[in-house]
């Protein structure tokens, strides 16, 4: 099975390692993504504002271009899946924003494109049950913590992605590879997202409630989708700030996905990684 | 300070950016105790939100507007329904279309620029500069 493509402009710099893994586990499992040509920056923040539809012009864009290819649109880092979701939703249940969005489109774009995260194709494409028989057994044991952090879930009527206070999808995702989900109480909380440049103290105090609330209930690595939940995650503990022991290596779910496939390590971009994994999930 | 008229005018002119109304808000404090930069607020989101009932313009002045990280928790939980990450996202509004800004580049290290997803350095400039 052939589907569009969104990586966003993080997937081609910081995040290589999430669009790398991302494109080779689902080719492991037959689905071949095909990258969008001309995309551009979704815009990264959904305006709040009702009266800045500019903001929206980009996500249009790019959700009018795959509407010309394929109904549905996989993007995978959960900034870009929000941006997406939600301007689509703008664009369907709100007249005012569906005509300014095409008179800056030259298009009558409604909406139709479905935006699609990897997470929702592995459970509904290639089904959780055939994943569990794919899996090979060598991550089995290996306690993680499902991170689902904010954009991926809220607001639930507009991502109408999962519980937006307790998402399962992800552990159900783990289960299915063979490693086990452990409980964690601070899955869905913030990370500090961009404040990580604005008011360090947020990132670094959530960050460590996060950390260490995972470690507690016995993770030895923690998942997510979102390439600035890892960075803050990951990068806080390279900085000696994380006072978990030991470190808790933070991969993105394509990653731990790759790995239960064995698909070859080198492509599913560990070296970057502030603490790294490897001698934990290849040792 | 930014100026925006008589207090009517702010809570009005808030309403309309947000597409919110404030005065739905019972003070009962559940998006306070969600919110994730609440360390490093001065008025609780909570308060905030009473100051723009009141229409006090040390709503627009504080510096919790600026440390909401956008993470929808107040959101999802309000009991009233309240969208408030877009009332706070007003506040900001109000404030960077006159161009008072809070985060320029200058102040950010230069060993943090070079190592953080540039889609925090994208979405930090869209919130929180002019």
């Amino acid at each position: 099975m052939k589907l569009p493509y969104f990586p966003g402009c993080t997937l081609y710099t910081r995040a290589r390692g999430l669009d790398h893994s991302t494109r080779a586990a689902l080719a492991a499992l037959g689905i071949e993504l095909e990258e969008l040509p001309n995309w551009t920056c979704c815009g990264t923040a959904f305006p709040l504002a009702q009266d800045s539809y500019i903001g929206m012009v980009a996500a249009a864009r790019i959700l009018d271009s795959a509407a010309q290819h394929n109904g549905r649109l996989v993007t995978v880092c959960s900034f870009c899946y929000h941006v997406l979701k939600r301007v689509n939703h703008s664009i369907k249940n709100n007249a005012e924003a569906r005509r300014k969005l095409n008179d800056y489109l030259e298009q009558g774009y409604g909406g139709e494109t479905v935006p699609v995260h990897p997470l929702e194709i592995l459970k509904h494409d290639v089904g959780f049950e055939a994943l569990r028989a794919r899996a090979r057994g060598r991550l089995k044991g290996l306690k993680v913590a499902c991170y689902y952090g904010c954009l991926l879930v809220r607001p639930a009527a507009e991502m109408a992605f999962d519980d937006p206070e307790n998402p399962t999808i992800m552990e159900e995702f783990a289960a299915a590879l063979g490693v086990e989900p452990v409980h964690f109480p601070y899955k869905t909380a913030c990370c500090g997202s961009y404040q990580v440049l604005n008011a360090y103290d947020v990132v670094a105090s959530r960050g460590r409630e996060i950390l260490a609330a995972a470690a507690a209930h016995g993770a030895q690595v923690l998942i997510t989708s979102c390439p600035l939940c890892q960075f803050n995650l990951d990068w806080l503990q390279g900085r000696g700030e994380g006072t978990v022991l030991p470190a808790l290596p933070v991969l993105y779910f394509t990653q731990l996905l790759g790995t239960a496939l064995e698909l070859p390590a080198e492509g599913l971009g560990f070296e970057s990684h502030y603490v790294d994994p490897r001698p934990l999930l290849l040792g | 300070m930014v100026s925006v008229g008589p207090s009517g005018e702010l809570c009005e002119k808030i309403s309309e950016i947000s597409g919110q109304n404030p005065f739905l808000c019972m003070q009962c404090g559940t998006c306070s105790a969600s919110c994730t930069g609440i360390g490093v607020m001065d008025l609780l989101p909570r308060q905030v939100v009473r100051m723009v009932q009141l229409g006090r313009r040390e709503a627009l002045a504080c510096r919790s507007i600026w440390v909401c990280s956008s993470c929808l928790a107040c959101t999802t939980r309000c009991p009233r329904g309240i969208d408030i990450a877009r009332l706070m996202e007003a506040l900001r509004a109000i404030n960077l279309r006159r161009g008072h800004e809070v985060l320029s580049p200058e102040r950010i290290p230069a060993a943090l620029l070079t190592e953080v997803p540039q889609m925090a350095v994208t979405c930090a400039f869209r919130k929180l500069s002019a």
